[in-house]
């Protein structure tokens, strides 16, 4: 045979690639059932209003309506994540623009949405809430009363309209402040950005002759699915079955909805298989947000650069429900002391309640606004303290062995490699034609830090009687390739060729745990139970064939193509299919690896840190990396455009590098997005105003350089697989802070709030 | 109700009968009657372009073509890009390139570089980010995408 | 819903004259439109089938007739042979993408009216004439006329577009369009138009129209009136300029405040028209 090729570290196309280049790949809206009903949703028109009653009788009356359903009919059972406040349909209230209210199901969509509009709600409006300093007033509208009775899964002080408070401090901030020579200070903030994956959200539910219930979902998790359908549909998850579609990207935003519960009730109701795919508009009014955030922050210095001290206010928008803001919340709180050792920090978080669409997950969970502040602040304190930017950093810059904020150790840590990357790569990059006349550059390095961690995952691997295996995780593969990466594992551990081994779709009944797509997490988590479980099959091949030639596996070694050899005897060895063969028929039984975990690694130190009500204990392994962005800026009309980036990660080892590289460019314009152009923006009466791609601004490949550079440091993590750390969010983190020292660098002009707009960008440059 | 139309569609080589509302787009024909679900509805306004078809070589969006309005045109989808198994050029490039993530934006993605190709067969990259402007890609960054059509142009840098 | 493809204007005019019919040209707003629930017409006739309505015709001047039907991608590939035609060429590269550009049209545009899009600004500017049929016959109305208001025209009840024609400008001027939008292919924040003659260093001929900051294209002769006889120097494009914001009254939306709008139309107004005057100045010397 041809010469082995090491999966592992090889670029290869992604296995389902072509189904997905010829147009068969079946997404969530792609999929049809025998009879099946198409639902659609009535949605708020109020931000805020009581539901005195409904009347769904002209709705029922419209031939080829099968079923309607209104909070009226469903219990109340709430759901959420830390704080479970959160119905499918809206019950008693609503709290936001577009939250379904009821919903149908009908023989055709024009029906289903015709029904949905004849759907009568008598509501009695109620003030609202639309800003963090409205919630917060001391005689504020409330948006859930009975807050206090909510279930959840330990304290996080919440009254009022406050989701949640924390507290995280280091050292004796106070004391610092007098030593410091130089002191900044500012205010920050960032938007509602939407997630804006390609395909909108959907599900299709249907149930068996037994009653139990199937949804096929465009989702982040079937376990998270199969379980949130159950809690609101009050059964056992035994009698739910969560399957995966391909999914057209997910970024945080497809993680849980109400949508799976909606359809599952009405396929219960009508005994036929209900399709709820969302509209790109629905998804907007319905799904959820990046947290808009005010964050107050304050960094002090010794003239040398010695950073001291740091303190930080954050305040969350996190819309009408809580779904992820305690744990957003406590991300960002843990994020805003960079990756620098900062002896001295206190950080204050709090969430908040506003009538607006929840704010949830997304790419950076907290972490991009949290880096808007910081990285912003380093640049303005390099200003003051007349100090190189990137000198500054690499100056208070972690290393290898340093703790993070609450004692976590960064085992590995490539931070002054990468500052020292893009640096170098941006002076070696060709020098471009001068600007036009009007138009002014300047480019700026910013320092970036996630984790790659948390929660449950499992993996197993059977081989089948050929010789080949099947692997299963419950990893779902939302567009970044862990398809390809988990089987790229598997396979270099048993010196095959990938196509050998089937990597299974996810299916709750099938699937072994998986918490979830998110928290950079896929490699480094479910590819560890990969790598355990393919070890353990490994070994079982190794024992079989050291009873079929009568000597010790330590004799044996695989050779690539599926064999096992004699070491140091080249003719004697036996093919997999010989193993596998043995082991159904003869002796030993299948051949079967599983391994699961719960993530492992040290929790914080109580002792080191004070730690109240933070949403998390421990995280994850840290991965650093630094970018570099080039921009131009045109001095008449404030825009900005964004030339080269550079972009430097401790990826630990790149399994894929093709699939590292592709992660990094989309994050870096998806975080391109952010800080220049994408924000959800409210009307006074809580009205989204651009809830359409026509009016919401995903930035297309003219508004993305066509220079995007990925610096890949290899620098391998001992827990990780083959050394292996996320790199799914870190590349969007960055991104924003940079273009604004940019931005700064080029005109002086120093923006403190994102989206920066042409307007604001001017604002900016007549204020400096 | 709307009122039904029946007219006949030339998709990728065969001619088909459709009977839709004239409301409908020729998207929604695709997709809904005739079972081809290469072409996605990604935002239903003619923005992202995941809808992309050719009508008689053009690239337009199917979600703003009725597709009553039609007529004689020959409407080339995605599904009638790899004839006989074999991918195209631009197909294979972007497998080769890694340019395939999610994958809900590739199949305009195709069809718009297939078209652009056709005309420019030797692209600057330049010319090749402008005849993708009107594709939006979430995941990607556009990069590799740029990378597998100079590729697919046989002008690999 | 009913749907027409007529072959001649009268046939589609008739049909037109129905209460709820609706034309469809390049549908790239009217089926975006529907697609949103926003309008449902009873009828729609498409021009699609009607020959005539895509010619385009070159004036020996190289000014322009361009037929309803024609594509904004037909309109951005001509070879301009004057001002008036190199404006309105720009103006149809500017639009969108390539795949609306490919099905959106001229007539389509204009009857839209949107002031933020890119034709209505250009043919204002360079002082075209919409060709007008309906059931009476056709008439013409010149295109500063034809806007009335925020997706308003002077189109009557079952009227269609049949035509643009585009004059050539003075002999050696030059057109330049200059779009100015938050992200590539979106609606303009703010545009200007002009057309620009020079001779002798000293402006000869100016036709100046602003867009996306009023109901409709915004010009003003006094202000272009101001520029002849001066070599566009500062202070006489400030002048121009002060004139021509004094005519707008931009709305507020997501793509920028009226304030901000009004503060970049002197600023692109300058660059318009130094872009033109250059261009003008390289053709002559």
């Amino acid at each position: 045979m041809n010469a082995f090729v090491d999966p592992v570290g090889a670029r290869l196309p992604r296995l389902e690639a072509r189904e997905k280049v010829v147009g068969t790949a079946q997404y969530l809206d792609d999929h049809v059932r025998p009879g099946m009903l198409y639902a659609a949703v009535a949605q708020s028109p109020h931000a805020h209003a009581r539901i005195r009653g409904y009347d769904v009788s002209k709705a029922k009356a419209l031939p080829g309506v099968k079923a309607v359903v209104t909070g009226a009919d469903i219990p109340v059972r709430r759901v959420g994540g830390m704080l479970k406040d959160e119905t499918m349909l809206a019950v008693g209230k609503v709290r936001y623009v577009g939250e379904p209210v009821a919903a149908v199901a009908a023989r055709d969509l024009a029906t289903a949405r015709l029904a949905a509009q004849l759907i009568e709600v008598d509501y009695e409006p109620l003030p609202t809430v639309l800003s963090i300093e409205d919630a917060l007033k001391p005689d504020a509208p409330l948006l859930h009363e009975e807050l206090a009775s909510y279930v959840r899964t330990m304290d996080g002080n919440s009254h009022g309209n406050v989701v949640w408070e924390s507290t995280l401090a280091e050292g004796d901030v106070d004391a610092a402040w007098s030593r410091c020579d130089v002191i900044v200070e500012g205010t920050y903030r960032t938007p509602a950005q939407y997630h804006a994956y390609m395909e909108p959200n959907g599900a299709i539910a249907e149930v068996d002759g037994n009653g139990r219930i199937t949804v096929l979902a465009t989702c982040q998790s079937v376990h998270h699915i199969q379980t949130r359908v159950a809690d609101e549909l009050g059964i056992p998850m035994s009698q739910v079955r969560a399957q995966v579609s391909r999914v057209g990207g997910g970024f945080g935003g497809k993680h849980a909805s109400n949508i799976h519960s909606i359809a599952a009730w009405l396929a219960r109701a009508t005994g036929k298989p209900v399709k709820l795919a969302l509209s790109r508009t629905q998804d907007m009014e319905i799904q959820r947000s990046r947290h808009p955030a005010l964050i107050r922050l304050r960094t002090g210095a010794l003239r040398d650069g010695t950073v001291i001290a740091r303190e930080a206010t954050i305040t969350l928008d996190g819309g009408a429900y809580a779904d992820e803001s305690p744990n957003v919340l406590a991300f960002a709180m843990l994020m805003i002391r960079g990756p620098y050792n900062i002896p001295n920090v206190r950080i204050r978080g709090s969430a908040v309640y506003t009538n607006k669409l929840r704010a949830g997950s997304f790419r950076g969970f907290g972490n991009p606004q949290a880096t808007f502040a910081g990285e912003s602040q380093m640049d303005e304190l390099a200003d003051k303290l007349g100090i190189d930017p990137v000198e500054l950093r690499l100056h208070n810059a972690m290393r290898p062995g340093d703790r993070w904020i609450g004692g976590h150790t960064a085992t590995t840590c490539q931070l002054v490699a990468c500052l020292e990357k893009v640096r170098e790569a941006r002076e070696a990059a060709p020098a471009l034609p001068p600007p036009k006349p009007g138009r002014k550059r300047g480019s700026a390095v910013v320092a970036v830090t996630h984790i790659s961690g948390l929660m449950g995952t499992s993996a197993s691997v059977h081989m089948r009687g050929d010789g080949t295996f099947a692997l299963n995780t419950g990893c779902v593969d939302i567009g970044q390739g862990s398809d390809t990466t988990m089987t790229q594992l598997c396979a270099s551990l048993l010196k095959v060729p990938v196509e050998r081994i089937v990597y299974g779709t996810q299916d709750s009944d099938l699937s072994p745990y998986n918490w979830k797509t998110a928290g950079s997490r896929s490699t480094y988590m479910t590819g560890r139970a990969v790598v355990a479980a393919t070890e353990i099959v490994r070994d079982k091949i190794l024992e079989h064939a050291a009873a079929m030639f009568e000597c010790a596996t330590a004799d044996l070694e695989l050779r690539p193509g599926g064999r096992v050899g004699v070491v140091g005897v080249p003719g004697k060895e036996v093919g997999f299919k010989d193993v596998a063969l043995r082991s159904l028929f003869r002796s030993g039984g299948p051949i079967v690896g599983f391994h699961g975990f719960v993530f492992d690694g040290e929790r914080f130190d109580p002792k080191r840190a004070l730690i109240e009500r933070l949403a998390f204990d421990n995280l994850g392994v840290y991965t650093f990396g630094a970018q570099c962005v080039e921009v131009e800026v045109d001095t008449l009309t404030g825009r900005v455009e964004v030339l080269r980036v550079w972009s430097a990660h401790d990826v630990g080892k790149a399994i894929n590098p093709a699939s590292v590289e592709g992660q990094i460019q989309g994050g870096i314009v998806q975080g391109l997005g952010y800080a220049l152009y994408e924000q959800l923006i409210w009307d006074d009466d809580g009205r989204l105003s651009n809830p359409s791609f026509a009016d919401y601004k995903v930035p297309g490949i003219l508004d993305a350089p066509a220079t995007i550079v990925p610096i890949v440091l290899e620098d391998p993590d001992p827990t990780g697989p083959f050394g292996a750390k996320g790199v799914g969010e870190i590349s969007l983190v960055g991104i924003a802070p940079a273009i604004a020292n940019a931005v700064c660098a080029a005109t002086g002009g120093r923006l403190r709030q994102i989206p920066m707009t042409p307007e604001r960008v001017l604002d900016a440059l007549e204020a400096s | 109700m709307a009122d039904t139309l029946s007219y006949e569609l030339r998709i990728n080589g065969e001619v088909l009968s459709v009977a839709s509302p004239a409301t409908a787009t020729l998207l929604d024909v695709l997709r809904y009657q005739l079972g081809m679900t290469g072409s996605k509805r990604g935002c239903n306004q003619g923005v992202c372009g995941a809808c992309t078809v050719l009508l008689d070589g053009v690239p337009v969006r199917g979600c703003l073509t009725l597709a009553a309005n039609v007529g004689e045109r020959a409407v080339t989808t995605v599904e009638g890009m790899s004839q006989g198994g074999t991918l195209s050029r631009v197909q294979q490039a972007l497998l080769d390139a890694g340019a395939i993530q999610c994958g809900f934006c590739t199949p305009g993605v195709v069809v718009t570089l297939e078209a652009f190709l056709r005309d420019h067969p030797k692209p600057s990259a330049d010319e090749v980010r402008h005849a993708l402007s009107g594709n939006l890609c979430r995941c990607s960054g556009y990069v590799k995408i740029v990378e597998a059509a100079v590729i697919a142009a046989g002008a690999a840098p | 819903m009913r749907f027409a493809s007529p072959e001649t204007i009268a046939d589609a005019v008739r049909l037109l004259s129905e209460e709820g019919a609706r034309c469809l040209s390049g549908g790239q707003s009217l089926v975006a439109m529907m697609n949103a629930d926003l309008v449902a017409p009873s009828t729609l006739v498409s021009l699609r089938r009607i020959g005539e309505l895509g010619r385009i015709e070159v004036g020996s001047d190289g000014g322009l007739s361009i037929g309803a039907m024609a594509t904004h991608a037909t309109v951005a590939g001509l070879k301009p042979a004057s001002a008036g035609a190199e404006l309105v060429i720009a103006a149809a590269g500017a639009i969108g993408h390539p795949a609306i550009r490919n099905q959106g049209t001229i007539g389509g545009s204009i009857a839209h009216a949107d002031p933020a899009a890119d034709y209505p600004t250009a043919i204002v500017c360079a002082e075209s004439t919409v060709v007008v049929a309906g059931a009476s016959g056709q008439r013409r109305v010149p295109a500063a006329d034809f806007f009335k208001g925020f997706y308003e025209t002077a189109l009557g009840p079952g009227e269609i577009v049949i035509a643009v024609e585009v004059p050539a400008g003075a002999a050696g001027a030059r057109g330049h369009y200059e779009k100015f939008a938050l992200i590539d292919g979106d609606f303009a924040v703010v545009s200007v138009a002009v057309i620009i003659g020079m001779s002798g260093g000293r402006c000869s001929f100016a036709r100046l129209a602003i867009g996306a900051c009023a109901a409709a294209p915004v010009r003003d002769p006094a202000a272009e009136a101001q520029l002849i006889g001066t070599p566009l120097d500062e202070a006489a494009l400030d002048g121009a300029a002060d004139l021509l914001v004094g005519r707008c009254d931009p709305i507020d939306d997501f793509r920028g405040s009226a304030s901000y709008r009004l503060k970049l139309v002197p600023r692109l107004l300058k660059r318009a028209v130094n872009a033109a005057k250059q261009k003008a100045e390289r053709a002559h010397g």
